[in-house]
């Protein structure tokens, strides 16, 4: 255990393989499924008495429906209501993904790159397929800026098809690598705690204490910019400007 | 709790007051940790474009047997499609692809501001 990577490997819980395919289910599955049980659970109970004077559940569900909400409205205006449920969902499976992760010997599914990459697709995919069913293919008018001169288009165009195309990569990227190092930082610090015995062991560990309160706020930045980015996508998609 | 309105009102008031004293109190540190994020972010950005457009410079390599050609044009065009990138999310416009109008820009500045 002494790897600060090995809290990242897969390990199999029920193996499980068709034709050579490995379909197991794993303990990133299986933190998956958690995360979807307990905010189904947070919202469902939290909204169970829908009383005038909220709970301490119905604070916490009231505030992430109207965070998002507000968002939504912020960036999409009235008619962006109806993505509302897909901002939501997002929001939601990646902010609890980052705060399962913080669990002492939990797994952080947000620090793979297949689980943000596959999130980062479905916003990239979902933003492209609803400009295309809104604007049909002048979707395509925004690769060329308005007033560019007819000689300089192909450099452009070829220019901002890349700049779109990087946007699945940015979106996931940024996501898996701050999970990443940041959980990584802190098993290394844990790691000197240990290496430098009872007395001297104790530096690492306060850093540790400030560390985890770190991690939690990146946890709560990083599903923030993953939603607001998500927004800011679709509103380009809608909005041709 | 025998409080008026008007009272809940004040004290409402009183309270949000200190948290925006609070929170320009805090100004310096909110600003490096936006600087930090920011600079994360470029990176990211720019990293991100290179490895799309080499990927798809490869694959057209791959596609028309023109070994290096196409890879080193796409990773020219990607290192200046990164570095728009940059610019526009340094600039506040969030990742946006194409230009936007001067007005725009101007409004979305005094909004920022505000």
């Amino acid at each position: 255990m002494a790897n600060p990577l090995s809290q990242f490997e897969i390990k199999p819980i029920i193996p499980f393989q068709i034709e050579g395919v490995d379909l197991s289910f794993t303990q990133s599955s299986a933190w998956m499924g958690a995360a979807v049980i307990l905010c189904t659970l947070l919202l469902t109970l939290g909204m169970r008495h829908k009383s005038m004077v909220p709970g301490r559940l119905q604070n916490v569900a009231e505030m992430f429906y109207e965070f998002i909400a507000n968002m939504v409205r912020d960036n999409l205006g009235h008619e962006g209501r109806k993505y509302f449920p897909f901002v939501f969902s997002i929001f939601m499976i990646v902010l609890f993904g980052n705060l399962l992760g913080m669990i002492p010997y939990s797994f952080t599914y947000t620090s793979h790159i297949i689980v943000t990459g596959a999130l980062a697709m479905l916003v990239f995919i979902t933003a492209t397929l609803v400009g295309l069913a809104k604007h049909g293919l002048h979707f395509f008018s925004l690769f060329l800026p308005k007033g560019l001169p007819i000689a300089l288009a192909p450099l452009i165009v070829a220019i901002e098809v890349i700049s779109y195309l990087s946007r699945p990569i940015s979106l996931s990227v940024r996501l898996f690598a701050n999970m990443v190092a940041g959980h990584t930082m802190l098993k290394v610090f844990a790691g000197f705690s240990v290496s430098m015995g009872l007395v001297f062991g104790i530096l690492p560990m306060v850093m540790n204490v400030a560390l985890i309160g770190l991690e939690i706020m990146i946890a709560f930045i990083q599903a923030y910019v993953f939603a607001i980015l998500t927004c800011i996508y679709l509103k380009d998609a809608i909005e041709l400007h | 709790m025998g409080l008026t309105p008007e009272e809940l009102k004040k004290q409402i008031q009183s309270a949000r007051d200190k948290d925006t004293q609070r929170s320009s109190a805090k100004g310096r540190s909110a600003v490096d940790g936006r600087s930090a994020n920011m600079a994360f972010r470029a990176t990211i950005e720019l990293v991100s474009a290179i490895g799309v457009s080499g990927f798809i410079g490869y694959w057209i390599d791959q596609w028309l047997d023109s070994t290096p050609w196409a890879m080193i044009v796409m990773l020219f065009l990607g290192f200046i499609a990164g570095f728009l990138n940059i610019y526009r999310a340094a600039m506040g416009q969030d990742f946006k692809i194409g230009f936007k109008e001067e007005k725009d820009q101007e409004v979305k500045n005094e909004t920022d501001k505000a």
